[in-house]
Order: C-alpha cells, then sequence, then structure tokens
C-alpha cells in the first residue's frame, strides 16, 4: 500500500469526510520541539502506488493536529503549537490561505474536533489547560471550558448528541460536558496517569474509549463509569490516540509511544485483533475511514504516512 | 506589539472585505522594512457558503484574534516577539527555503567528514550557514551521532540567536512530552524524570524567564512535600499551596496577571532593587557554590533516565532519535547557554565514549554541570521562602520573575542570616560530602573498568589439556575468535604466564578489539614486565586508542629495555616523556641499526601518534622491505595511507597485501572497508565490515561504521539488521 514521506515529523492524519481518497497530514519540524510546520493534503491514486500531494500550507510552528470541515469539503483546520488555530481552504492557492488564523489559546493547540452533527462547530483542546468551541464564521470563540488542571490533548464529540462532548486530559480524568451547561456534567477520574486521548463509540453513544500513558485503553459506560466496561492492555508505553470504527461496533484503533498501530475488539477475551509495526518511531496519528470499511491510515516520528487496508501489511 | 502592527495599525485598519495589509500604503511600508512573505500578502476570505450567522464586519470585532496572518503580528510569545531572529529565519522562510534546509539536513554531512576521519576519532564538521539550520542540523546530527554511537565532539557554534521563547518552547514542550513516553513508571518517578530534565534545561538562568506555569509540572507538589519535611516537619499541610494555587489561577486565568500583581506589590524596580541588595551578598554566594547544594535526587534521577532507555532491548527505541535527544538533554550534554546551544561539558565526548565502552557513568559530567550551574535549589528557596512569608501570591511571583542565580543567592543569603537553622545547613553539608564521596567512587569504578579483561562466557575450552597450544594452532590458521576462547583457557589455568596474555593481546588486536587487547597485554606486562613485544604490542594498542600519553610510555619502555638499545634510554625521562624525546631515541636506534625492522616499526607508529604520516609510511615500507611477509606491516602501512591523502588505489592494495597474506585478518577486512567508505564507496564498504564482523561479530567499531555506511548508502532498510546483529541477514544482502 502507499506510503507519503513528510520532510517533518508526523503528527496526526485525517480521512476527508467528503473524498475517499484524500487525506489531510500534521507535521512538525525537530519532533515539534522548535521550528515549522506543515499540513499536507494528499491524494491516493486508485491506479498508480503513488502519493499525490495536492496542496501543503507552512506555518511557523509545529503543527499537532488538523480535522477537516464536515459541511464544506475542501475545508480544514490545524491545530498549531504557537496556540492559533489555522483554517485553510485546499481549493484556494497556497498565498490565499489560511483564511483565517484564531489566536486565544495560550499555549500549544493539540487536539482538533470537527462536529459531526451540527457540522458547523469544532473544538480545540489545548495545553493551556482549556477547551474552545469555535465556529467557521465568527473570528473568536463561542465558549471557553476551563476545568482541567493539567493540559488537554483532545476533545470529541458525541456522535448523537450534538451538544455533548468530551475532553482527555492530563490531569487523569476525562469530562464530559454539555455546551448547554456552564460546567462540566460528569468527571471520569479514569487512569492513573495523563490521558491522551478519548473518543466515543460510533454506534452506542453512551461508550466512550479513554487512552493512558498507563499503557492502557479503558471502555467506559457513562452511565456507570466506576468500573470500565473493558481495560485493554498490551501497548508497551503510552497510548497516543484513539479511535473507534465508524463501521464495526466493537473495533477500535490505537496508536503508540511504542511505535505500534493496534486494533482491539472490546467485547471479546483476546481483545488485540492486530498489530502493525511499521514504524520505526512514535506512531502518534491514526484514523479510519468513513467511507471505505477497514481502510486505515497511520503517520510517525519516521515522518512516514502509511495508507493500507486493515489485515493488509502497511509496508506491502 | 510587533513592529509591523505598529506601522500598519494591526487589523484595524483593514477594510472589510477588501485586502489586509499589503492594500494599505502603510502596510506595504511595513512589508518593505520587515520583509515581505506570503502570508502579508493573505486575504481574508468568508468561507464559501459557510452558513453566516454574523456579518462581515464581525470579523474585525476582535483585531487579534481575526486578522490574516496575525501570527507574523501576534507571535505566541509576545514578551519578546522583537527578540527572536531565529525564530523569524523559520518563520519567514519560503517553501524554497523550507526545501533546501530539509535537503541539507537529509544529505548529512557531518557522517561524511565523520568517515573521512576514520580510523582516527570523527572530527565534529563545522556548523555554519543561517542559524536556523546550523541548530536543525546540530540537533540531527546530535541524535544521528548518538545513534551510530560516535560521539560528536564539542563544537563551537555560531550565534544562533534563540530568544527566550525558544528555550521555553524547548524546554516546556520536550519536558511534557517527556513525561508521556517515560511514564510507564511510577508517578513520583516520571516528576522526578521530568525535574530531571528540567534542571539541566535550567542550567542557563536566562532561559528562565517568566516561565510556562509552574503549577504545570506536578514534581512542584513533590518537592514541596519534600522540602516540607527536610526543612520544618509539618508546616503546612502539603496540598495547602495546591488549593492555594488553584484559587489564584481561577483569580488570575492569564499568566501575565502574575507579573502585574507583583509589580503592583513591589513596585516596578522592586525586584532588581532587591537583587542589587542580594549583590552585595555575593561573597557569601560564591561559598555557597563552591560548596553547591546538589540535589542528589535530580543526580539519580537523571541515572534512572538513561537506565530506562538502555533497559529497552527493542533495537527500535535503541534507535529512536528523540527518545536519544531527550536523554542528551536531560543528561545535561545539551544545554542553552548564552544564546548558543552547546554540548555541557568538554568532556563529554570522551566519557560518552568510556560508558560506551562498559566504563565510566555520565553521572560525573552530569554532577559536573550541576556543580558549574547549580540549578535545582530554587525548591529549597522556594520551601524557605513559603515558611517565612506564608503571603499568598508570592511565591508565584517569586517563581515566574526571579532566575534561578538570583534563587541561589537569596538562598545564600538566608543562609548567612540564619533563616534555615543550623541544622538543615548541616543538612547540606552532609549531602554534598555525600555527593562527594559518590562522585570520588564513581571516578574509581571508571578507572578500573578500563584496562580489566572481560573473560569470555561458557569457554569449551576450559579443561583442555594444552590450551596455549590450541590456541597458537587457532591463532596460526586465523580462527581467531576460537584462539581467544583458547587463549583465555590458558590464562585462567597460568594466570602468570606473559606469553599466554601476549598471545591473546595480539589475537584481539587482529581481531580488532584493542580495549580487550590493551587489557590482555597489561596483564602479560604484569607478569613479564620487560618482554619486548609485549611493549611494542601496548604501544600500538594505545595508538590506536589515540592515548599519546599511554603510547610513549610503552614505546619507550621497548627501548629502555631492549638489549642493543637500552643505552640510548636516558633514566631521567621516565617522568616526563615528551614526544620528541622518544622520536629522537628512536631515530638514533634506527641509525644504530638500521637493519632492525622493530625499529621502523615503532617509528612508523610514533609518527602515526604525531600524525606526520608520510614519515610513518616511510618507516613502515622500510621495515616492509626488511620483513616484506610480516601481514601486519601491510595493514599498518594500509590504515596509514587511510589516514593520510593517497591514492585509493595504494590503500586498497596494502591492505589487499595484508589479506592475502592472512585471510582471517579482521582488522584488516575491517580497514578494507573504511578505506573503501573514505571514498565514498559506501556499498563495498558495507560489504568489507559485514565479512569482518562475520569473523567477529564482537568487534563493536565495525558495527558502528557498519552503521554509518548503511545509513550514506541510503540502505536504512537493513539499519534493523544491523542493530539487532543480525548477520545472516547482512551477510546475505551483502555478500563479498
Amino acid at each position: 500500500m502507499p506510503v507519503f514521506k513528510t520532510p517533518f515529523n508526523g503528527y496526526s492524519v485525517k480521512f476527508s469526510p467528503f473524498y475517499e481518497s484524500r487525506l489531510a497530514v500534521a507535521t512538525a519540524q525537530n519532533f515539534g520541539i522548535l521550528g515549522n510546520g506543515r499540513v499536507h493534503v494528499i491524494d491516493l491514486s486508485p491506479s498508480s502506488p503513488v502519493i499525490n500531494e495536492l496542496i501543503a500550507f507552512d506555518t511557523a510552528d509545529g503543527v499537532y493536529d488538523v480535522a477537516w470541515s464536515e459541511s464544506h469539503d475542501s475545508v480544514l483546520v490545524a491545530a498549531i503549537a504557537d496556540g492559533s488555530i489555522k483554517i485553510y481552504d485546499t481549493a484556494l492557492p497556497p498565498h490565499s490561505n489560511p483564511l483565517r488564523s484564531l489566536k486565544e489559546h495560550a499555549r500549544e493547540v493539540h487536539g482538533l474536533d470537527y462536529n459531526p452533527t451540527r457540522r458547523d462547530s469544532f473544538l480545540s483542546a489545548s495545553w493551556d489547560d482549556s477547551v474552545k468551541l469555535w465556529t467557521l464564521d465568527r473570528p473568536g470563540s463561542l465558549r471557553t471550558f476551563r476545568e482541567h488542571a493539567y493540559c488537554v490533548y483532545s476533545a470529541s464529540w458525541n456522535p448523537k448528541h450534538a451538544d455533548v462532548f468530551a475532553s482527555a486530559s492530563g490531569d487523569c480524568t476525562v469530562r464530559i460536558w454539555d455546551v448547554r451547561e456552564p460546567g462540566s456534567t460528569m468527571i471520569i477520574p479514569g487512569h492513573e496517569h495523563e490521558i491522551l486521548s478519548c473518543d466515543w463509540n460510533k454506534y452506542d453513544d453512551c461508550l466512550i474509549a479513554s487512552a493512558s500513558v498507563d499503557k492502557s485503553i479503558k471502555i467506559w459506560d457513562v452511565r456507570n463509569y466506576r468500573v470500565p466496561v473493558s481495560v485493554l492492555n498490551g501497548h508497551g508505553y503510552a497510548v497516543r490516540k484513539i479511535k473507534f470504527s465508524p463501521h464495526r461496533r466493537n473495533l477500535i484503533v490505537s496508536c503508540s509511544y511504542d511505535m505500534t498501530v493496534c486494533l482491539w475488539d472490546f467485547m471479546v477475551e483476546d481483545a488485540l485483533v492486530g498489530r502493525y509495526d511499521h514504524h520505526t518511531e512514535f506512531a502518534v496519528g491514526v484514523d479510519l475511514s468513513v467511507l471505505v470499511d477497514g481502510l486505515m491510515a497511520s503517520t510517525g516520528w519516521d515522518e512516514l504516512v502509511y495508507v493500507w487496508q486493515q489485515g493488509m501489511d502497511p509496508r506491502a | 506589539m510587533s513592529m509591523r502592527e505598529l506601522v500598519t495599525g494591526g487589523a484595524a485598519c483593514a477594510v472589510s472585505g477588501s485586502s489586509s495589509s499589503s492594500s494599505n500604503p502603510l502596510g506595504a511600508l511595513a512589508n518593505a522594512l520587515i520583509g515581505s512573505s506570503s502570508k502579508t500578502q493573505e486575504r481574508l476570505k468568508e468561507i464559501p457558503n459557510a452558513a453566516a450567522a454574523t456579518s462581515h464586519t464581525q470579523f474585525y470585532d476582535d483585531p487579534v484574534a481575526a486578522l490574516p496572518g496575525s501570527e507574523l503580528d501576534h507571535p505566541f510569545l509576545q514578551s519578546n516577539a522583537q527578540g527572536s531572529d531565529f525564530i523569524r529565519g523559520f518563520r519567514t522562510a519560503h517553501d524554497n527555503g523550507l526545501a533546501d534546509a530539509w535537503d541539507e539536513i537529509q544529505r548529512q554531512p557531518h557522517l561524511d567528514r565523520v568517515y573521512n576521519a576514520a580510523p582516527a576519532p570523527p572530527i565534529q564538521p563545522t556548523l555554519d550557514g543561517p542559524p536556523q539550520r546550523v541548530l536543525s542540523s546540530f540537533l540531527h546530527s546530535f541524535v544521528d551521532s548518538s545513534r551510530s554511537g560516535i560521539p560528536l565532539h564539542p563544537t563551537p557554534l555560531p550565534l544562533l540567536g534563540l530568544s527566550q521563547g525558544d528555550k521555553q518552547c524547548i524546554r516546556d514542550r520536550s519536558s511534557i512530552m517527556a513525561r508521556h513516553f517515560f511514564a510507564d513508571k511510577s508517578e513520583e518517578f516520571i516528576n522526578s524524570q521530568v525535574n530531571a530534565l528540567l534542571s539541566s534545561l535550567e542550567i542557563d538562568s536566562d532561559s528562565h524567564a517568566k516561565g510556562p506555569m509552574p503549577g504545570r509540572f506536578r514534581e512542584l507538589e513533590d518537592y514541596w512535600n519534600e522540602s516540607q519535611g527536610i526543612l520544618k516537619p509539618g508546616a503546612h499541610a502539603a496540598d495547602g499551596w495546591v488549593t492555594e494555587f488553584s484559587q489564584h489561577r481561577a483569580q488570575h486565568g492569564d499568566p501575565d496577571a502574575w507579573a502585574h500583581s507583583f509589580e503592583q506589590q513591589h513596585g516596578a524596580g522592586g525586584w532588581a532593587s532587591e537583587f542589587e541588595q542580594e549583590q552585595a551578598q555575593l561573597t557569601l554566594v560564591d561559598q555557597m557554590r563552591g560548596g553547591n547544594i546538589v540535589n542528589l535526587a535530580a543526580i539519580e534521577q537523571t541515572r534512572m533516565l538513561a537506565h530506562t532507555l538502555s533497559q529497552n532491548d527493542d533495537p527500535k527505541f535503541q534507535n529512536s532519535k528523540f527518545l536519544q535527544f531527550v536523554s542528551k538533554m536531560s543528561r545535561g550534554e545539551l544545554i542553552i547557554d548564552d544564546n548558543q546551544v552547546k554540548p555541557a561539558s568538554g568532556s563529554w565526548a570522551t566519557e560518552y565514549q568510556q560508558q560506551f565502552n562498559g566504563g565510566a557513568s555520565w553521572a560525573d559530567e552530569f554532577v559536573h554541570d550541576e556543580v558549574s550551574h547549580g540549578p535545582a535549589q530554587w525548591v529549597n528557596e522556594f520551601a524557605t521562602e513559603r515558611e517565612q512569608e506564608p503571603v499568598d501570591d508570592q511565591w508565584v511571583n517569586e517563581f515566574s520573575k526571579l532566575h534561578v542565580d538570583d534563587w541561589a543567592e537569596e538562598f545564600g543569603r538566608q543562609v548567612g542570616e540564619g533563616a534555615l537553622g543550623d541544622s538543615s545547613s548541616d543538612n547540606w553539608a552532609t549531602a554534598y560530602d555525600e555527593f562527594l564521596n559518590e562522585q570520588v567512587a564513581s571516578k574509581e569504578r571508571s578507572d578500573a573498568s578500563t584496562g580489566v579483561y572481560v573473560f569470555s562466557d561458557m569457554n569449551p575450552y576450559v579443561g583442555h589439556p594444552n590450551p596455549l597450544k590450541e590456541g597458537q594452532e587457532l591463532f596460526r590458521k586465523g580462527l581467531l575468535s576460537e584462539a581467544v576462547l583458547a587463549l583465555e583457557a590458558e590464562v585462567m589455568k597460568n594466570p602468570e604466564n606473559a606469553e599466554g596474555w601476549r598471545l591473546l593481546g595480539i589475537t584481539h588486536a587482529e581481531n580488532d578489539d584493542d580495549q580487550q587487547a590493551i587489557a590482555a597485554m597489561m596483564r602479560a606486562q604484569e607478569a613479564d614486565p620487560t618482554n619486548l613485544e609485549v611493549l611494542l604490542a601496548l604501544g600500538v594498542s594505545h595508538t590506536n586508542e589515540l592515548e599519546q600519553a599511554a603510547a610513549l610510555k610503552y614505546l619507550y619502555g621497548w627501548l629502555r629495555h631492549h638489549p642493543k638499545y637500552g643505552t640510548l634510554a636516558l633514566p631521567e625521562l621516565v617522568d616526563s616523556l615528551y614526544y620528541a624525546d622518544v622520536a629522537r631515541l628512536f631515530n638514533e636506534a634506527a641509525q644504530m641499526s638500521p637493519e632492525d625492522a622493530d625499529v621502523h616499526v615503532v617509528l612508523g607508529v610514533l609518527y602515526n601518534l604525531s600524525r606526520e604520516y608520510d614519515k610513518a609510511i616511510a618507516s613502515f615500507k622500510t621495515a616492509l622491505k626488511l620483513q616484506p611477509n610480516d601481514y601486519s606491516l601491510w595493514n599498518k602501512l594500509g590504515a596509514t595511507q587511510a589516514n593520510s591523502v593517497q591514492s585509493a588505489d595504494a590503500i586498497l592494495a596494502y591492505q589487499q597485501q595484508a589479506l592475502d597474506l592472512k585471510p582471517n585478518y579482521v582488522r584488516a577486512w575491517a580497514n578494507m572497508g573504511i578505506s573503501y567508505a573514505n571514498q565514498g564507496m559506501y556499498e563495498d564498504s558495507i560489504r568489507y565490515y559485514v565479512r569482518a564482523l562475520a569473523m567477529n561479530p564482537k568487534a563493536d567499531n565495525a558495527w558502528q561504521y557498519l552503521r554509518i555506511s548503511l545509513s550514506c548508502a541510503s540502505r536504512n532498510d537493513m539499519l534493523e539488521a544491523c542493530d539487532s546483529r543480525n548477520l545472516e541477514l547482512l551477510q546475505k544482502e551483502f555478500p563479498l
């Protein structure tokens, strides 16, 4: 399956919700510690094994995450390490981009999630311990959610309830929020260590997964979060990102500082379904295609983006 | 406010729906003055088809957030927006500039240069060019060099112009990221890891401007608890300040507020005058620094960090550039000081090498760093401060405003005033003594570790009736690794057998393992202090390791104990050997008996030591005329040629001569590889290294050279095989 080489260290990869062959990749120089960033928009061509770059946008600081707009097929938002969020339109030439730069976060923006149901707003999670709610047509954020006591690494919208989202933080909690409420509605002290990622199950609006530096992934039922529904052990180091499958209820994909990408079925005893060992540095970005069942993508600090069909060898 | 914003008046000057600064005459001027980038010409565009809940003009309600390209006008770190030439170099880079920079990094010129110097120790490339490239190349060559196991030598870098903001980025980001990785240990462990890393980075007091949110790092809490325990048990509830801090956070939210409230409390010049007061205490402070308050815990934790790294057997981890980068920083090997990124101490490369050879602990040098820069005391200062003045916001101000050195001084002042009480001063004194003892002990350990012969496990020749004879036979056949085992069995049986040790040493030397060769030869010399062959071999091995003093000692010893030349040696020279004296004596010896090949060999070795390669080549050639079948001489000649600038054919011919005479001469195979690599023929060099390693998989140097050649030949696909020392695969891939 095709491979794309990025000049900087990969940070995040996302499938377009509109085109099955299109992806956006967030990258940062010097491991995101200091230097530039670049957003790549790439296209898989069905015939050749080559990945084409459609367009790339340079940024003055590293790009930690990227999210496609759910309402405009050419628009994407990028999380920049300098605390800004930049909005790009891939249909416009580079000099017309970014459309907008939203600068409110005081520190690195680490995670973005576009609302899949309302399709008009997105969340940003930042190392300034806050989550912010934005729409494309406003220059400032609509809301700031400030309860976490340490970096917030990711935020994720509930797929059914357009006003509900979850945030994962280094303060070892996952918080559930309803944007109509002033504060968080639920605090899940999910792990003993920092929580780096969370995601909602796409079929059961009560199930949420959390991934932690403690190497584990835990599945929670928000109706009874005292005990996790399932604990997935198998990664050798901190789990960096998790994503529920849009196609299979029980399937979850994860990537980790142990340099592997893993597939899990959280309902069976031997939960680990597949392990992909193709990255040679930390695997920090992973995504599953909404449009093609089983199509996966990953990126890592080895400056490579892999796209492959589940069950195949990413390097083959 | 940045200059551009002052000139353009920010977004307020922009007109709705039209263009940004470039349509504004002043904006154009600003572009001309400051330099235009594509981003300054960006147009603010409505999102196509976006549901317009608000009118256009609303975009401009908030000039800060709405202006496209505002990243140029509103850098993340406002406080030093104008100071960061370095980052501006990054930020104004056009696409091509980035691509160039990338190509530069990819080419990795330093590796070539490392090669050119082989087998002499690698020479650090001169880094020049635009600052951002220097940093990038430096970081990459830094991690690459540790990856290939060849230490980088300290290099004076040009001024990089790293701003406080850049340093802060490096510091904050690497510490947050490191927490993710090292956190598979206990929470306490992680916190200390991060602290170890931070203390290294905080070595430069300048980098400690108004910092990241201090409350961000949980180790503060730990240190608070700890220091409370040490200084005044039960003075405050441990979680007291946490609550207080949360309250403070809730009140102010914005970290800048600390600065304001500090200024409110003390007046803008308040702490400056305070600082001046403290200057008066400098004498005392220096005293305190002499008896530095070293954070023993931090040292220990840093050691554990390296341990953690080394514990993971997965070669992928050993090769992770990021891990090596972080671990370098946490060891204080990379510091940002005086606007330069530089290795922390002049000797770390050597120390690192020793460590690599299973010797010294780098903790020494970390300690050394601590002594010279003295971070980490702030915790104690903080504790003291807190104890004295439980004013709520004050510590935050202190923490965010003061420099590390100021804390040290503050601490010194308070000790002078007896604020800590005698008992705690004594604690520090004791702790410092312990630290000193530890340092001495580890130094001894490291000294002892060089020159100690390490025996193989599971030696089948133990119990052999005549292992010496067997060893000699194996050596003659060129089965060097087998011969090593047999000879080890011999010297285990007869530890006083100088000939056994000598043969063992020669076998190791031919097998390209100078450390073991030296260790064995030293045992041989113990058993027979005047054995000429042993003395010569020791001289050669030390020359190979570029240890001039030791080499001179043994070569002079050879002369002194030689029946013919002993009269030349002047006894008074023994204590102070100078190269020139020794060389002169050997030249006299050569005149005395020009037919003695050994003298010419020693001269050749001596000239290698002084890097007079032409003379060395002449000496070896003379010796070869006298002893044309001495394969080790052919190898010496080839290696010397490789060091000097000589035609490639000649070098290869001499090496080939050595190999023809002795096909299993591992060192000659490795030297062939080096010769090819020096000519840029990396594929060929790989084949020779692999052959050498097939004969002796323990030749660590050859593994390092192989790794470099693999990456130079863009055979990264085989790096894993190299790292896991998968000879089978390598031999299949690179047959000779």
